[in-house]
């Protein structure tokens, strides 16, 4: 699922908070050595309470997650990010699996679930790809939010620049002069943090995409 | 005067032997002349009273028999048997009861009986012996029955006018001999002490001879109305009281140690005795008369069984065994046969028996094969609670070791990954317990008690426990007034109960809703010798009364074996200890288990 597009966030990965939440200590402690082992930058929480409280929940990262914890349990955390529609992705881990919590919490957004004992290699490429996704919906967030912040001028100008319209196409279209159309675009362009008219595209379609989904 | 006359006693046998060593010395033809008889007489109320009685007459017979002196020898009952046996004495003067009882052993022959005197008649009566059965006079006792077990005295078991003759009654009346007789002390002769013993109130009744009272009144010795005869029934005319009829008197017997010809004359002596005579008043008679029968005598004993012809029953059942050999052979068979019998059915019995123990151990072996699967099935119902249990360990050692593996595999030295391994160490150690723990409650095994501390019993049955309370949000709450209980006991066993009540609990709580959260509470505390463990929960509650509850295959859950609170309350009675569950307000139920502890050493 990793977009191509983004490898140059990809290597930046590293630093992308990786959060395990778990109520055994050993496990914790255990889980937190090994993602070390595999470079990842890693936060340990005891309990689903402490990790909604301490963690930034509105930047990118993965979450791991005990599913059956005492105070907060698994499901209500994940609930919980869905409702502050925190970017961060969610893996389960549980002792025994059992189908309708997968399904259910995969039905959820969860990106994987694990059963215990995990093997390392596949959590950490399940992380990587969590982290990933974490970081394509965190732009998406921000497109999205960069498309909200946008003027109603704005707006009309870059659904025509979308279009394919070149900006004298654009300025005759609105009966402006090519000048206003200019500024509305780099003033624009600047809002949606986008380097080239391929990139913006890119990033409209994606909040487009989601936005329909949604629906 | 019992001295003097005793002395002069001696003195006459001291005469005699002198006489009897001139006897041997002398000249044969000279010792024809003079010789001497030895006469023994029964001293009924001691030595002196003998030669007074009786020295009259042995004077009169060698007054009247030329050169013949005759010799008294005072004999108890017993020396006179031995005397009659031996032939130490040439003739015998004896009550009836036992002139009968020698009469039939040995060959003595009657030559006279002594004639009573019979009030102021002048013709007397030969018939004077039988008991008087005397209390004091102021006594309770009316009546010969109401005296039965009372404390009594007699002198003697063979004394035929102061026992026998009574016993006869007592038997003729149909009361129980033994019973009557329980309490009867025999305190020998001489008769008097009898009257004493009963004067100083040491018994309540004696049996005594007849007249025995009004001689001694006569002498001076007692007071004849401080005494009363129960039952008097004596004829008219007779001077003395008596409790049962009269027997005939005392006789006079050659025991054929001499040659026949002496008896003759003797009996011709006693016969012209007159009743006026000094010897007659001496002897208390009126002289004396030809024997007169024997036959009251005879039958009394005979009823009595202890006639001396009756011969052994063990004679008797020989002696008709002989005349009908068919019965006898018959009973031999019936007793073979029932022998037999009794063997087979001892065979039979010590078989079923056998079986009965077979099936009391089989059953025994179901029991705790019935425990061993209500264990396994509540490690079943605790599946998934012991694979998160066995799981937690397993995973933390993966994640170490890959950890470990990923930071070797780049190169960092091995040496920094010791704490690791360490840790690693750790988790094996922590399932290890987990499987031990398992292991010891599924094992099939024999119930084993042991020293063990319930406090340390809990915590592990909490340790297979603790996940499935987690899972079902269950808050447990601690309350324990000891850091350690030591107990006598199967930890297995123990460990199976609280698995089981607590398992229960978790469902209950499940199944019940309340606003404040599940819980479960422990408690233990001691009650004197008793240890109490107290588990409740806000659950649902109790759905059945507990006999119901508690019976075997009784179950309410989809899969329950029915088993649970069966064995709980086995194995606690096991431990002499009670099991109770009740309901608990407001809601939930409330299990107690009383155990008593052999000691208790844990700080508080």
């Amino acid at each position: 699922m990793a977009d191509l597009k983004f490898e140059g966030e990809i290597m930046s990965e590293m630093k992308v908070p990786v959060y395990v939440v778990d109520d055994d200590e050993s496990v914790r402690d255990s889980l937190a050595f090994m993602l070390e082992g595999h470079d990842f930058t890693v936060t340990a929480f005891e309990d689903g309470q402490h990790f909604i409280e301490q963690a930034d929940l509105s930047r990118p990262g993965c979450v791991v997650l005990d599913s059956r914890m005492p105070i907060l349990r698994g499901q209500e955390v994940q609930h919980c990010l869905n409702e502050q529609q925190s970017p961060l992705s969610v893996i389960f881990l549980t002792a025994h699996g059992d189908v309708p919590m997968a399904v259910n919490a995969l039905k959820l957004g969860a990106l994987d679930f694990f059963q215990k004992p995990v093997d390392g290699a596949l959590l950490a490429i399940a992380i990587h790809k969590a982290i990933a996704q974490s970081l394509i919906t965190y732009k998406q967030q921000t497109f999205k939010k960069s498309f909200a912040s946008l003027t109603e001028r704005e707006t009309e100008i870059l659904q025509l620049i979308v279009k394919g319209k070149r900006n004298q196409q654009i300025a005759d279209g609105l009966c402006v002069a090519v000048r206003t159309v200019e500024v509305h675009r780099a003033s624009l362009m600047k809002k949606c943090k986008a380097k080239t008219v391929a990139d913006l595209v890119m990033s409209y379609a994606k909040v487009k995409f989601k936005a329909h989904t949604n629906k | 005067m019992g001295n003097r006359q005793q002395t002069s006693g001696y003195k006459h046998r001291f005469s005699v032997l002198i006489g009897l060593a001139c006897l041997l010395l002398s000249n044969p033809l000279f010792a024809q002349t003079q010789q001497t008889v030895d006469v023994g007489i029964l001293a009924t109320r001691g030595e002196a009273e003998a030669h007074h009685r009786w020295q009259p007459t042995m004077d009169w017979l060698s007054e009247q028999i030329p050169h013949t002196t005759f010799v008294l020898y005072p004999f108890t009952l017993n020396q006179m048997e031995k005397a009659v046996e031996n032939q130490t004495v040439d003739f015998v003067i004896t009550n009836p009861g036992q002139a009968v009882q020698l009469g039939r052993q040995f060959s003595l022959s009657w030559l006279a009986t002594l004639n009573r005197a019979n009030g102021n008649k002048q013709s007397g009566t030969t018939h004077a012996i039988g008991s008087a059965f005397i209390v004091r006079y102021d006594s309770l006792y009316q009546s010969i029955e109401s005296l039965s077990g009372q404390p009594l005295a007699a002198v003697n078991e063979h004394a035929f006018g102061g026992y026998l003759t009574m016993r006869f009654e007592i038997n003729q009346l149909g009361l129980n001999q033994s019973q009557y007789f329980s309490n009867t002390q025999f305190i020998g002769f001489p008769l008097d002490a009898l009257l004493y013993q009963l004067r100083d109130k040491h018994i309540e009744g004696a049996i005594v001879p007849v007249c025995l009272l009004e001689r001694m009144d006569k002498e001076g010795l007692i007071e004849k109305a401080r005494f009363r005869v129960i039952r008097n029934m004596a004829p008219p005319g007779f001077s003395c009281a008596t409790s049962t009829p009269l027997y005939p008197n005392w006789s006079f017997a050659n025991t054929g140690r001499k040659d026949d010809h002496l008896a003759k004359p003797i009996a011709r002596a006693l016969l012209s005795l007159p009743s006026s005579h000094p010897a007659s008043v001496a002897a208390n008679s009126l002289g004396w008369t030809s024997p007169v029968s024997q036959l009251s005598v005879d039958k009394l004993y005979q009823s009595l069984d202890i006639h001396p012809l009756q011969k052994p029953w063990w004679n008797e059942a020989i002696s008709w065994l002989k005349r009908n050999q068919q019965w006898g052979w018959m009973l031999f068979i019936l007793v073979i046969v029932l022998n037999g019998y009794h063997f087979l059915l001892e065979y039979r019995f010590s078989r079923s028996k056998r079986e009965l123990e077979n099936t009391l151990h089989s059953l025994k072996e179901k029991n705790t094969m019935l425990e061993h699967a209500q264990r396994v099935a509540i490690v079943g119902e605790l599946g998934s609670s012991l694979a998160h249990e066995i799981n937690q360990p397993l995973a933390a050692i993966r994640n170490y070791s890959q950890g470990g593996l990923l930071r070797l595999k780049k190169g960092q030295p091995a040496q920094d990954l010791v704490p690791v391994l360490e840790k690693i160490e750790l988790q094996v150690v922590r399932a290890d317990k987990i499987i031990q723990r398992l292991r010891a409650l599924i094992n099939k095994r024999a119930i084993a008690k042991s020293d063990c501390d319930i406090k340390s019993i809990i915590s592990d049955t909490l340790s297979l426990l603790d996940y499935d309370f987690k899972k079902k949000n269950i808050q447990l709450i601690q309350c324990h007034e000891k850091d350690k209980y030591l107990l006598w006991g199967d930890p297995v066993g123990l460990q199976q109960v609280l698995l089981n009540v607590l398992n229960n609990a978790a469902e209950a709580c499940l199944q019940g809703a309340v606003q404040e959260g599940h819980q479960i509470h422990i408690d233990t505390k001691m009650d004197g010798q008793n240890l109490i463990i107290i588990i409740r929960d806000n659950g649902v509650g109790l759905t059945a009364h507990y006999q119901t509850l508690s019976k075997v295959f009784f179950t309410t859950k989809e899969n329950g074996l029915g088993l649970g609170l069966a064995i709980c309350r086995d194995v606690v009675e096991d431990h002499n200890g009670s099991f109770l569950l009740e309901s608990s307000s407001p809601q939930g139920c409330q299990v107690t288990v009383s155990l008593p502890i052999k000691c208790d050493n844990g700080g508080s």
